[in-house]
């Protein structure tokens, strides 16, 4: 079995993460990965269980609170903490199409 | 005059008595800081604030027994306006415009925040190591871990700065760092305690709690910190109940039940002689104990590195340097904001869970990997349930080993997930779990034993903690008592 992932396997796991990875960071995660990569493939080892799926770890019947209105958070604190904001905007870069510069 | 080295009795009645004010104690806890300022246990002080509210308080009538106490909180729970970054650069400034309820809870008590505690950033590790604030030293030897990812609150306990502080655990986070530090820390049953405002990693695992030097001032912290929160749909609705109410008594005809795995091959001797010694002491005491088998312990990493790392990358989505938080400079549209703060703001630990579990949840590998382990997640709990059918607790070591050195190599991914795999079954169940120390190894670095409990039965693992601490009774203060 290969040692590391190819470097497109590796490239293809940062984009579906939206990570922006360093060459130095390529090198070094195409080999950890693949580590934790085999790890996880173990889980096909287990053998035995049944096939009810555990969603919440408590016993309580948990019901959804009820659709009120009550006390928000200020929109003025909520837009400041925002790296980039005007008036009662965030602020971000183009979102529709290329735009060197902007 | 030294207070914060007495038991919380003692200090409540001192304040009662109006012999001392919270002042002295807020003081006293920042001089200690001062002087323990090497071991990095802390990201940020609330000095000012906290001088204000202790002065505040004087004019306040000592209501409770928790009041005008100093209490540290891990970095990655919301306070209002006092920052809070995870231990990561990507939240290097960010401030919270609200409390998470656990901070709510303990302002109502009229504790007093002192500062935000080191971790592993984004609580991923388990020496605090991939801490962007540089690692927390452990006050036993200062050249070894304190664990992780709660190492800041262990260290500060175990060095006695103050008596309270706050960890979260998602697979062994507050008892890990207790057993290398020598201190009591609990992880609550799941949905014990609100996470409203826990900077989410695995929500289906995370929860917060108590970690203080001894077991009845655990539970006093606790009792201070549960409850339904309409804000956490997963928050329990349960009766209020004291959880000191069985501190004290013994334990004869109790029944405990010990994993083979928990005794394995993977433990070092020293830890397994000494779990040994204590399990002695304990039949000598009426208790009765037994080996047990529990099915699927040995394969909850891998469930933990599925589940852990799956939501994590889910919930982790959000830092997108839009909202809040770093945002990478020199961009040219929006989904270079994306991949360049992330890329610049998230460490190498977390990128690596990130990246992982990401792939682990694209299209048909949710099928393969996530849904897989939630299966047999629900038989593990299955299991550890039919154990509670005959036996109030189960016990074991909370760590393989003591801790290791701060310099020991950290390039391979797996020894994180290694460090913590007597502890991560409990998070796969929800149910509560903690770290009582039990003695030292031959170079005094401490031994825990962890006590896992059936769902909601914190306090009798509190009965069986305290009847071990009032046995042992071991010099737990580095450098001795001061």
């Amino acid at each position: 079995m290969e040692e590391k992932l190819s470097r497109e396997e590796l490239l293809h796991v940062a984009d579906l993460a939206r990570i922006k990875l360093t060459e130095e960071e390529i090198e070094k995660y195409q080999v950890q990965l693949k580590k934790l990569l085999e790890d996880v493939e173990k889980i096909n080892e287990v053998k035995g269980y049944d096939d009810e799926i555990l969603i919440a770890c408590w016993d309580d019947n948990t019901k959804l609170r009820k659709d009120e209105e009550g006390v928000m958070l200020d929109p003025k604190q909520v837009i400041e903490n925002a790296p980039h904001h005007a008036g009662n905007y965030i602020e971000v870069p183009v979102v529709i199409g290329e735009s060197e510069g902007a | 005059m030294k207070y914060l080295n007495k038991g919380i009795s003692e200090i409540h009645e001192l304040l009662k008595s109006k012999r001392i004010k919270p002042i002295d104690l807020v003081e006293e806890a920042f001089d200690n800081i001062e002087s323990n300022k090497d071991l990095n246990a802390y990201i940020t002080l609330n000095k000012e604030s906290a001088i204000q509210q202790a002065k505040e308080l004087e004019n306040k009538e000592v209501d409770n027994i928790l009041f005008g106490l100093p209490i540290a909180v891990k970095d990655n729970i919301c306070t209002n306006g006092l920052r809070t970054t995870c231990g990561s650069h990507i939240l290097e400034n960010f401030i919270p415009i609200y409390d998470a309820t656990i901070v709510e809870k303990i302002k109502e008590k009229n504790m007093i925040i002192i500062g935000k505690t080191n971790m592993d950033e984004f609580a991923m590790g388990s020496s605090s190591r991939t801490s962007y604030f540089g690692a927390p030293k452990n006050p036993w030897n200062k050249e070894k871990i304190c664990g992780g990812s709660s190492g800041g609150s262990a260290a500060t306990i175990a060095a006695r700065d103050l008596l309270f502080a706050i960890g979260s655990d998602t697979g062994g986070s507050i008892r890990q760092p207790a057993s290398y530090t020598g201190i009591v820390g609990l992880k609550p049953t799941y949905g014990r305690i609100s996470r409203y405002g826990l900077v989410a990693f695995a929500s289906s695992l995370d929860q917060m709690g108590p970690m203080t030097k001894n077991v009845y001032e655990n539970a006093v912290l606790l009792n201070a910190l549960v409850g339904k929160d309409p804000k956490d749909l997963t928050s329990a609705n349960k009766e209020e109940e004291d959880f000191t109410r069985f501190i004290g008594q013994d334990i004869k005809g109790m029944k405990i039940a010990v994993p083979n795995f928990l005794m394995g091959d993977i433990v070092t001797d020293v830890v397994k002689e000494k779990i040994k010694d204590t399990i002695k002491i304990l039949e000598k005491n009426g208790a009765m104990v037994d080996y047990v088998d529990v099915k699927y312990l040995e394969h909850a990493m891998t469930l933990y590195q599925i589940i852990a790392m799956g939501e994590a990358s889910s919930n982790l989505a959000r830092f997108d340097g839009i909202r809040y938080g770093f945002q990478a400079e020199n961009v040219k549209n929006i989904e270079d904001v994306y991949l360049e703060t992330r890329g610049q703001g998230f460490g190498e630990e977390v990128k690596r869970r990130i990246m992982v579990g990401s792939y682990l949840l694209s299209g048909e590998n949710a099928k393969i990997y996530y849904n897989k382990a939630l299966s047999i997640r629900d038989d593990m709990r299955k299991e550890f349930k039919k154990v509670f059918e005959n036996y109030d607790l189960i016990i074991g070591p909370t760590t393989v080993s003591t801790a290791y050195d701060l310099t020991d190599p950290m390039d391979d991914p797996r020894k994180s997930f290694m460090d913590d795999v007597l502890v991560i079954p409990v998070n796969m169940a929800g149910l509560p779990g903690m770290n009582i120390p039990v003695g030292f190894d031959k170079n005094h670095m401490p031994i825990g034993m962890q006590i896992i409990g059936n769902s909601f039965e914190e306090a009798k693992m509190y009965q069986l903690a305290s009847f071990i601490e009032k046995e042992l009774n071991l010099d737990l203060t580095p450098g001795g008592e001061r």
